[in-house]
């Protein structure tokens, strides 16, 4: 099972912690405050108490060994920070989520060993700009997120000496036919950097490149037999 | 008879495109505070005002030149043309009569002539005694021969000037609310002008002092001193007068520093509202106006992105502090309560609009703004943002048009990620808008050459878009997800939702619109 670490039952730390309750999970909850802790058990979680100074429960917890990913989500800027910077050491490999309130503070989360910081004030504003600039754009999201059981996004590898191997994009016969659209791909050749396939480029796809598309499960999964055929 | 004559006339003038088209022209011109015209013509009146008292200065020891006669002439009759305007363009009388008209048909009843001139009476007599028409008039009047007397009137000429200034209205408006201290103030001074007045005319009137022949002379010696002036041309000669005097002027000082401390004070107490009441004209200046309620870190990253699309918006908030950032930024802000009725109606039911941003931590500040905004104008669109997940129903049964509850929002984005970073990257990349790559949206009106074509045969392929869906019809409840280029064909009033390049997007906005031939 894999193991994911939150810290700080926040409401962002809460609204992660639900929406991961779905899935097959080794969860821990960790916070300063025995209150929120009380409260993350009532909700069916395991929660526990730890100063954000105490490496020890975080090791205990798992943190260093085999905890996948770590979410700072307290609701104090300099814990966060301070159990980014102790995680990161035990463990160079951990993902680390760190909540940041200003984009001024990215930088600083970046630098102390998060992977990837997160900003609900900076995502709920621009989903209020969106909803004001761009209101069918937003109905097509939600209702994309509604259908998740149906529609979803998804990563498909492209496998060495498969079909696609060593293809370029537009010559593609299964992609033009398949029911997939396709967003772009990490190419493992131009240092895993994501591309567009809207900035027009002819990419040259070979093994190992991962493809992200939305799409229909069924289709997604008819695809991925044909990339052998 | 003459009744039915104007009850047809009324008819005939509402059924008359080009009579409503001259008249909303000359709303626009001289009323509307919004067009674009009135601006200049304002400005066409204020010169033409300064030109015409500059003449009757000019004329106190010249003899007035030809051409002179002729801009006065000129200006007269603009201002003759401008009151007449206002004068018409007053109240819809049309409308009312064939309200009243209606009301008749309704109630069976024959018109009365009496009553329809009741009705153009009041309205037009209203507009004739209002402080505004008034000073026009004043300032068109003394052209009259017969009223050449007036002429000094002319004067006031200059009043139609401020017509025209919002800010010196609010001045006066502030110096209004002081109107206590300014009582006592002229209830002092005028105390010790009498009194000293009375003293001095006692001791040195009746000859003592060669320059007081009178009362009035003695009124106006304390004045003078009082006022700290002191021209001198009557001065004090008895021992008594230049105590007098002495205390006199002490007093005086006084009264002149309290009078500076009142104006300061009610100034720079009354600073904000002043400052509102221009922030209030220049919103109502604008259109499709966005309110953001609620300064905080979510209304400062909405307002970034506002900004950087062009929008015109406006932030409220109650606290100086979380107002320093907009001051900085050059926003349009205004320190209000914002769960204040007032500073709703202000801000959003006086002016133009479009979307009302909810943006506090504060749940029930929130709601009970939204309920104010839906209990009088429901069309305004009103986007709230839900601080705990238990709020979020009530949000939308006080009909709320959106709800964003932030922190689910933020969690799903992040468990977005541990799913795959690289999916994460992508979404997060067109969401938050990191690259030009961005998520859009295209409407299709009227004259557009893509109607009628297969997405295939549109070229816009070309411009190497990906299409996520089509939204139909008007109210765009039917979503068609991943169209096949090669079958579906567009159709009026499609709305094609995609993902492109900024750069790419605007292309293809411009090659649809581009003519066939």
């Amino acid at each position: 099972m894999r193991k994911m670490v939150i810290f700080g039952y926040s409401k962002t730390g809460r609204e992660i912690a639900k929406l991961l309750k779905e899935e097959e999970l080794n969860l821990t909850i960790i916070d300063e405050n025995p209150m929120l802790v009380a409260e993350a058990n009532e909700d069916g979680f395991f929660g526990r108490y730890s100063s954000f100074k105490d490496d020890k429960i975080f090791s205990e917890v798992g943190i260093g060994k085999d905890v996948e990913v770590l979410f700072c989500v307290s609701d104090v800027d300099s814990m966060n920070l301070f159990v980014t910077l102790s995680a990161r050491n035990m463990d160079p490999n951990i993902k680390i989520l760190t909540k940041i309130v200003q984009k001024e503070d990215e930088k600083k989360m970046l630098l102390a060993g998060a992977n990837r910081t997160i900003s609900p004030y900076e995502v709920g504003a621009i989903k209020a700009y969106r909803i004001i600039q761009k209101p069918k754009v937003s109905r097509v999201l939600d209702q994309l997120s509604r259908l998740k059981s149906k529609i979803s996004i998804t990563e498909i590898e492209i496998p060495k000496n498969s079909s696609l191997d060593g293809v370029y994009l537009k010559d593609a016969q299964i992609v033009k036919e398949s029911n997939l659209i396709f967003l772009g791909i990490l190419d493992v050749e131009l240092g895993e950097k994501f591309i567009f396939f809207s900035k027009g480029i002819n990419h040259k796809l070979d093994g190992g490149d991962i493809l992200i598309a939305i799409g229909n499960k069924k289709d997604i999964r008819a695809f991925e037999k044909k990339i052998w055929q | 008879m003459l009744a039915k004559f104007l009850i047809s006339f009324a008819y005939f003038l509402e059924s008359s495109k080009k009579y409503k088209r001259v008249k909303t022209f000359f709303y626009n011109l001289l009323e509307n505070p919004r067009s674009k015209i009135k601006p200049y013509f304002d400005a066409f009146i204020i010169s033409l005002v300064v030109i015409t008292v500059s003449i009757l200065i000019y004329d106190v020891d010249h003899h007035l030149a030809y051409h002179m006669v002729i801009i006065e002439d000129f200006a007269i009759s603009v201002f003759v043309f401008e009151w007449v305007g206002r004068f018409w363009v007053s109240a819809n009388l049309r409308l009312k009569i064939i309200k009243y008209h209606e009301n008749l048909l309704e109630a069976g009843k024959r018109e009365k002539l009496s009553e329809i001139l009741k009705i153009i009476v009041n309205q037009k007599i209203a507009y004739i005694f209002s402080p505004m028409s008034i000073i026009d008039l004043l300032a068109i009047l003394p052209t009259y021969r017969p009223l050449r007397v007036l002429r000094i009137f002319l004067i006031f000429r200059l009043f139609k000037i401020f017509r025209y200034t919002k800010s010196i209205n609010s001045f006066f408006k502030v110096l209004k609310d002081k109107k206590l201290e300014f009582n006592f103030l002229v209830l002092l001074g005028g105390f010790a002008v009498f009194m000293s007045s009375t003293i001095m005319f006692v001791f040195e009137g009746g000859g003592k002092n060669p320059n007081i022949h009178s009362f009035l002379d003695a009124i106006y010696w304390a004045i003078i001193t009082i006022t700290t002036v002191g021209y001198g041309d009557i001065t004090p000669v008895t021992l008594t007068g230049k105590i007098i005097t002495v205390f006199l002027v002490a007093g005086g000082f006084l009264i002149l520093v309290l009078a500076t401390s009142i104006v300061t004070n009610a100034l720079s107490e009354k600073m904000d509202i002043v400052r509102e009441g221009k922030v209030l004209s220049q919103i109502n200046k604008m259109e499709n106006l966005i309110v953001i309620l609620g300064y905080g870190k979510m209304g400062q990253v909405l307002a970034d992105e506002l900004r950087r699309g062009h929008n015109n918006f406006m932030v409220v908030d109650l606290y100086e502090e979380n107002l320093a950032k907009a001051k900085e930024l050059n926003y349009i802000y205004m320190k209000a309560d914002v769960s204040k009725y007032e500073t709703i109606k202000n801000i959003v039911f006086k002016n133009d609009v479009k979307k009302v941003v909810l943006t506090t931590d504060n749940d029930s500040v929130n709601l009970s703004i939204l309920l104010t905004i839906k209990a009088e104008k429901k069309s305004i669109g009103v986007i709230a943002r839900a601080n705990s997940y238990e709020n979020i129903r009530k949000f939308y049964i006080a009909k709320a048009n959106y709800v964003i509850f932030p922190y689910q929002t933020v969690a799903e984005v992040a468990v977005e990620y541990i799913g795959s970073s690289v999916k994460f990257d992508a979404i997060d990349n067109i969401l938050v808008q990191k690259s030009s790559i961005t998520l859009d949206e295209i409407d299709i009106e009227e004259e557009n050459r893509y109607i009628g074509q297969t997405i295939e045969e549109t070229g816009m392929d070309d411009f190497s878009v990906t299409i996520i869906a089509i939204l139909k019809d008007k109210d765009k409840k039917n979503l068609i997800f991943n169209p096949n280029h090669k079958t579906y064909k567009i159709e009026l009033n499609d709305s094609i939702v995609l993902i492109g390049d900024e750069k790419n997007i605007f292309k293809i906005r411009q090659d649809m619109i581009r003519s066939t031939a």
